[in-house]
């Protein structure tokens, strides 16, 4: 396992988070977990998601901050 | 199997746009009515005149771009999807255009019939478009504040519809009826309860997403769209032909007037927080107005414990309808319509690419220079008719200053409409050259 790789979307302008998370997916390897952090549900990146074999759970921080963890699904 | 990202949950480019390239014709329309009539527009709100000015504002320029960020808001930031967009759209943006005509010619030809006509066209297009939005809403697994004001601010829209449409059929059909009471609880659940409301909801989630701002505090957003709700519901119901409670109608109208302000506050605040201290048209658009709620709902609250003063003096209506529609409401529009439209286009031209293609920034779509001289123009029309309260010959320049700003809006939406048909003119070269010579670079989903 390596470290946990991150893409922190909160400071940045949309549509960058996205951008930034699918390049970030392309070099995930088999098995580890991509955080995003954003402030909002991400309702197209989900859909981009479920379509593309996926699986994400989300859980927002009491500071508003809403982590995404990603995953490839197990086929 | 290649990748390739899936954007179902987006309808057709052409579904909203067709609502935000209209708006602005309206707008130009209030604008020129304006110009014809001068200062007989300020004479009374009662006139066709205001009327119809109000309803082109409200209807052609507001509603009307509200609902096409709505089709598309529904599904792309609350994940929940609208049953036949296409169909829907057809008939709600029938309902929005024709409908506003025929409101046009009522108010100014005073005839019956155009009001006849209107009140089944609209109330079931209209009606359709609030029913089917407000059961996607429902079915709809995304929870928070934005879902419930937008629950809310839809049931603000058909409560609007409903006493619209009851207003139009005693014009239509001579009814008797206390007009004066019900119009002014449909202008209420119109600009609050409906207008104001969506505002809110959108406002939870775009003003941190785009201004880059913390998000609006729990204490707020889990408060404000109830609360708002339910002062506005026992608001109307002292308008009853009851025994009026005078005094709890003025304490429940200030209260909801002040719940205004504190959303005005909050966001301001907040965007004075935000991490990247750029001043761009969204920014400046929105701190308009908020501005102007703030000084809206001050006047709101004047009028009530001062009801006399406003009856007679015909400038205050005016100068609240101004500060409203041409403050916040169209301000707030214009320049989320600058954010909606760009991401719109660069959401879309993703579907186009393929891996490798790299898709234009969403800066390319509107120039911002453009957007910062539309921003100049409104707000030279917003000073000049505010000024023509005590200055009646002001509202001829102002009325211009409103064309040309309605004008500018549609230019730089044309602008984006164009772009987004040269760049996916572009990708789709680039992808069947890429055909013929294929990418060395295996499929992704990343565009860079």
């Amino acid at each position: 396992m390596g470290e946990e790789r991150i893409v922190d979307g909160r400071g940045l302008m949309p549509p960058e988070p996205m951008e930034l998370t699918l390049t970030a997916l392309d070099t995930l390897p088999e098995g580890e977990e991509l955080l995003l952090l954003l402030y909002v549900e991400p309702h197209p990146l989900y859909a981009i998601l479920e379509k593309n074999g996926y699986a994400h759970r989300s859980q927002s921080r009491p500071d508003g901050t809403v982590e995404i963890r990603i995953k490839k699904r197990e086929s | 199997m290649q990748p390739g990202l899936s954007f179902e949950q987006a309808p057709p480019i052409s579904v909203p746009f067709r609502f935000f390239l209209t708006a602005p014709l309206f707008g130009m329309a209030a604008g020129l009515l304006l110009l014809w009539q001068g200062p007989a527009a300020l004479a009374s709100r009662w006139t066709g005149v205001a009327l119809a000015l109000t309803h082109l504002i409200a209807v052609g320029f507001m509603l009307q771009a509200m609902c096409g960020a709505m089709m598309q808001m529904l599904p792309v930031a609350a994940g929940a999807n609208i049953w036949q967009p296409q169909r829907v759209t057809h008939l709600t943006h029938a309902g929005l255009t024709i409908g506003t005509l025929l409101l046009l010619a009522g108010f100014l030809s005073e005839q019956a019939l155009f009001f006849r006509i209107a009140v089944p066209f609209m109330t079931v297009s209209l009606g359709a478009f609030a029913l089917i939005v407000l059961v996607a809403l429902f079915r709809t697994p995304a929870k928070g504040p934005t879902i419930i004001a937008l629950r809310i601010a839809v049931f603000g829209l058909i409560v609007t519809i409903s006493l619209g449409a009851t207003l139009a059929s005693a014009f239509g059909w001579q009814l008797a009826l206390p007009l004066t009471e019900i119009t002014h609880v449909h202008a209420a659940w119109g600009l609050g309860g409906w207008s104001l409301l969506l505002v809110a909801g959108v406002g939870y989630l775009v003003v941190p997403m785009f201004q880059l701002t913390p998000p609006y505090p729990q204490w707020f957003t889990r408060s404000f769209s109830v609360a708002l709700f339910f002062l506005l519901a026992a608001w109307s119901i002292t308008w009853l032909p009851l025994q009026r409670p005078d005094a709890l109608q003025v304490a429940l109208g200030s209260a909801a007037a002040l719940l205004a302000v504190v959303f005005a506050v909050v966001t301001l605040r907040l965007q004075m927080q935000r991490r990247r201290k750029v001043t761009e048209p969204t920014l400046l658009f929105w701190r308009l107005a908020m501005a102007c709620l703030v000084a809206a709902a001050a006047g709101v609250i004047l009028q009530q414990l001062k009801p006399g003063e406003g009856e007679d003096y015909a400038g205050t209506p005016f100068l609240l309808g101004v500060l409203l529609m041409v403050g916040v409401f169209m301000p707030v529009i214009s320049g989320m319509l600058y954010k909606i439209m760009p991401f719109l286009n660069w959401l879309h031209l993703q579907k186009i690419g393929k891996p490798g293609l790299v898709v234009p920034n969403m800066r390319q779509m509107i120039p911002e220079a453009r957007m910062m001289m539309q921003f100049r123009l409104h707000l030279a029309a917003l000073a000049l008719l505010l000024a023509a309260v005590p200055l009646p010959l002001l509202v001829y320049p102002g009325a211009l200053a409103l064309i040309a700003s309605c004008a500018w809006l549609e230019w730089n939406l044309v602008e984006a409409t164009r772009n987004y048909a040269r760049f996916s003119r572009e990708l789709e070269e680039r992808l069947a050259q890429e055909q013929v010579e294929p990418s060395p670079r295996p499929p992704s989903l990343g565009r860079g």
